[in-house]
């Protein structure tokens, strides 16, 4: 359904790729499971981040069901440039910068709606959905200068497409193709995404907060680390089932973690273990019904991930828990700030109460009012803020667990024996090493080789 | 303006008005010292506690800011709230210890009788600040509407409709009623 936007006259001066924060090598050790700190609180490295991560990588900026006809847009986020999504007249799919090439104002300042046109506040400059400069107030004063309208459109991003309804974007002409860029996660994503033929869409709306956080201690929580819930989220799970977090820590050979490009998932083969901590029996029995089905549509293996305990990131700021059922974005602010933006995803066939108790779910566990998230966010925080010490922030930090856990199997992906492991965080920050030190998309080492054949 | 508040307000006399005042200022004084229980117990068995999220939309656009079948912060019946206070009383509820300290305000009180004889509709707007440790600090301002029923010589919260100014939430969590 998505297209890459046309290439109109190239506007958009790009500065040459700038010089490199020095010896970035010094700042992981990932044999040994060191990594220093700096990557949580130096300016110059988010700068680069911005450059080198955020507008090179494909970033989630919508789910299809979000804008099912023509005119419908929603105003998003990559990394800290603001774009509009839009739904086209031919079904296609089409993004742009949201500021109008004028003077720079904003062109829209809702969150989401149906428009027929973006109309800029400044001087009335007037784009089509499809980006185009249509008009503006008092155009014979442009006409006289002999200005082409056709040269002043909405700048596009550079390539669009989706994903099982999920619309990804690049501001990089030379990023690889999705399938690419996700490679082998596709199999594990399909066990979510298209548990049956109806897909999956978004319901209720975006709820928006902000932590004071750096974005990759959020990005690395959902990656892989399962082992803070047992500890940071006791208190939510005697909320919600009158119990403790189940102990996955004495069973490693019933879980996993697997990584591909930097993405990453922690997950168990108990089916409901994450859609238990929403308290509401009904969506564990449409689970429990649900299950053979995917079986049969994949296999056993994935099926039993549809709610199971489990995480995952994909790289480098999108997230999401099967089972709670929220999709999220932790869109970077700063060294130490993000804003963080939830949806609910739920099965489209599902029935109507069940998409409602998810709904409700996602706000009860995690939201900022969520019994979970609560207590994710403060160490989040401080995290980040006790890297303000001088001597404190040249104290390097571990994440060595799961060193040589290692499976030799056909499964795709790198995998990795038992959820509790930090084999994902590593992955995650060599791809962000990787990207950090190299100069175009090129240059990117490709460490990851895809057992999907149809991914190249 | 939504078609329920053109209906016509009938106030009420000033007995019931100070009655109303002293319950909406003692809930504000049972959260601001954490009495989590006392506070359960003054909600209705059929409570909707609501603090939907704030959509911007052009005005032209009749989906609304909001709507209940939309985002919420809260969107909960009892037992949701049970849940949340459950979590509140945990020693393991880290976010919680130390302390937060809590300073609700409730202003601008108005009272009208409700759709039944025992119910009264009320208004009013509130300041909420938290401080948390050295220096975390939030702030959220809003407007209530609230449906109290009589129950003996004071009332039963029965439903509440919280509204919010920020649209993006300036703070980590929620960890406070409003």
């Amino acid at each position: 359904m998505c297209t890459a936007n046309d290439g109109s006259p190239v506007r958009l001066k790009r500065r040459p790729i700038a010089e490199s924060v020095a010896n970035l090598d010094r700042l992981m050790d990932l044999d040994k499971g060191r990594m220093s700190r700096d990557l949580f609180w130096d300016r110059d490295i988010y700068e680069q981040e911005l450059e080198r991560i955020f507008a090179r990588c494909w970033l989630f900026v919508g789910h299809e069901s979000q804008i099912p006809k023509a005119g419908d847009y929603v105003s998003t986020y990559m990394g800290e440039d603001n774009v509009l999504i839009v739904r086209q007249k031919d079904g296609s799919i089409k993004g742009f910068l949201n500021t109008c090439p004028h003077r720079g104002n904003k062109v829209c300042f809702a969150d989401l709606g149906n428009a027929r046109q973006f109309v800029c506040n400044y001087h009335g400059w007037a784009f089509g959905i499809d980006g185009g400069l249509k008009g503006m107030h008092a155009s014979e004063a442009y006409e006289e200068t002999g200005m082409d309208k056709a040269e002043h459109g909405l700048h596009p991003v550079a390539h669009i497409d989706s994903y099982r309804g999920l619309i990804f974007a690049t501001l990089d002409p030379q990023a690889p193709t999705l399938a690419e860029y996700l490679g082998d996660m596709r199999h594990y994503l399909d066990a979510i995404f298209d548990m049956d033929e109806g897909g999956t869409e978004f319901v209720g709306g975006c709820v928006k907060s902000v932590i004071q956080c750096n974005w990759k201690y959020a990005s690395e929580n959902f990656v892989g680390d399962i082992l803070h819930a047992g500890w940071t989220h006791d208190s939510g799970a005697k909320a919600m089932v009158g119990g403790s977090v189940a102990e996955v820590h004495k069973f490693p050979d019933q879980s996993y973690q697997v990584n591909f490009n930097g993405h990453g998932w922690e997950f168990n083969q108990d089916i409901v273990g994450n859609c238990a901590t929403l308290g509401e029996k009904d969506l564990l029995k449409y689970l429990y019904v649900l299950q053979p089905k995917v079986a049969e549509r994949h296999d056993d293996f994935r099926s039993r991930m549809i709610g199971a305990i489990s995480s995952c990131t994909l790289f480098p700021n999108t997230s999401f828990l099967p089972g709670q059922n929220t999709f999220r974005t932790w869109h970077p602010r700063g060294p130490g700030q993000i804003e963080l933006h939830t949806w609910t995803f739920v099965n489209k066939n599902a029935p109507q109460e069940i998409k409602d108790k998810w709904r409700k779910g996602t706000m009860m566990t995690f939201s900022p009012s969520g019994v979970f998230e609560m207590d994710d966010g403060e160490n989040w925080e401080y995290s980040t803020r006790s890297n303000a010490g001088y001597v404190t922030r040249q104290q390097d930090l571990y994440l060595g667990l799961g060193q040589n856990s290692k499976l030799d199997t056909d499964l795709p992906g790198n995998v990795y024996r038992g959820q509790i492991n930090e084999a994902n965080q590593r992955a995650f920050y060599q791809r962000w090493l990787d990207l950090m030190k190299s100069e175009s998309w090129k240059k990117v080492p490709q460490r990851d080789i895809p057992k999907m054949k149809e991914a190249l | 303006m939504s078609a329920k508040q053109q209906l016509k307000e009938v106030p009420v006399d000033r007995d019931t008005l100070h009655k109303v005042e002293q319950f909406l200022y003692r809930e504000a004084r049972l959260l601001d010292n954490e009495r989590w229980d006392d506070w359960l117990a003054l909600m209705a068995e059929d409570i909707h506690y609501w603090m939907p999220t704030m959509e911007n939309r052009r005005r032209a656009d009749k989906n609304g800011a909001y709507a209940v079948d939309r985002g919420a912060l809260y969107n909960d019946n009892l037992l949701d709230l049970t849940r949340r206070i459950t979590r509140f009383k945990q020693p393991t509820a880290w976010a919680e210890d130390p302390a937060t300290r809590h300073a609700h305000v409730v202003s601008g009180v108005e009272v009208y009788q409700g759709d039944k004889a025992d119910e009264f509709v009320v208004h009013s707007s509130f300041v909420n600040y938290r401080s948390r440790v050295e220096k975390d600090n939030d702030l959220l301002v809003g407007r209530r509407e609230d449906v109290l029923r009589a129950d003996g010589d004071s009332f039963k919260l029965a439903r509440r409709k919280i509204i919010i100014t920020q649209s993006v939430l300036m703070a980590k969590n929620l960890n406070t009623f409003l």
